[in-house]
């Protein structure tokens, strides 16, 4: 048996595949697993560089939220309804870039919904800030 | 040759090709590390805010969580606001990605600005995660 083996060995060239099969799905049913596919949604601001307020071009409009939940722009409380009106008012040539200030207890929903707000409304950038008052 | 007739004998041809089932496994699994981007989960639910021109954000991104009770967590665990740019900084290395923000709506919203101040600070950009519009 063995003498006929390696006489014919030229023929006998099958390598056994199962263990290399066995490792190949063990590494696939890992990446399969570990493949972690996450769709999200949101929204983003094109706000470049929040910090700096020099280079502004045009008076934003500033929409404050105070920790009673209103949304407020110039001392009256507009309701959410009232962003996207405001920020297609504000300037007739150009869009706005819009500055939320948060006071402390304002809730981040109302505030990310301003923020959509007033991009849909086609706001040029919108820019979170807190209100040190 | 020997081995065929061998197999014939014992039983009765009963041998399966595997080399197409190989060939399909070896690409499934070249698909599947080529796709593995191996991202890191804040590890907290939130109920995100609902809103309306919602739009889908680039999938290989740092993902940050702001909780109900407006602590910060990335990759399971809780961080301080301080923590936040050098673990986006040693997150992005240089692949410029993206920051993403899984806020909850009742979270603080000056949590949320300090946040996203942060984060601007190291990252090309900052998104909030929200609800499909659907």
């Amino acid at each position: 048996m063995r003498k006929n083996l390696i006489n014919h060995q030229a023929e006998q060239t099958e390598i056994n595949v199962s263990p290399l099969i066995d490792m190949v799905f063990i590494l696939l049913i890992f990446f399969i697993v570990a493949t972690s596919f996450v769709n999200e949604v949101g929204i983003s601001s094109s706000y470049k560089d929040s910090n700096s307020k020099s280079d502004i071009p045009k008076p934003p409009l500033f929409f404050n939220l105070p920790g009673s939940g209103q949304v407020m722009t110039n001392g009256s409380s507009i309701g959410l309804e009232g962003v996207a009106p405001q920020v297609r008012n504000f300037s007739t040539n150009e869009a706005p870039s819009v500055i939320i200030q948060v006071s402390k207890g304002a809730k981040a929903g109302l505030a990310t919904q301003v923020m959509d707000q007033a991009l849909l409304a086609g706001a040029k950038a919108v820019k979170l800030s807190v209100d040190s008052k | 040759m020997k081995l065929r007739r061998r197999s014939s004998i014992d039983d009765e041809d009963s041998a399966i090709n595997v080399s197409p089932l190989i060939d399909v496994v070896f690409i499934l699994l070249i698909f599947f590390i080529v796709s593995a981007t191996f991202i890191s989960l804040p590890g907290v639910d939130v109920s995100r805010p609902k809103v309306q021109n919602a739009s889908s954000l680039q999938k290989n991104s740092v993902l940050f969580a702001l909780s109900e009770k407006s602590e910060i967590f990335h990759s399971g665990e809780i961080v301080e606001l301080s923590e936040v740019s050098p673990l986006i900084r040693l997150a992005i290395k240089d692949k410029d990605k993206p920051v993403v923000i899984q806020v909850d709506k009742w979270a603080d919203a000056t949590v949320l600005t300090k946040l996203v101040l942060e984060a601007k600070k190291v990252a090309r950009s900052v998104s909030l995660a929200t609800l499909k519009n659907r």
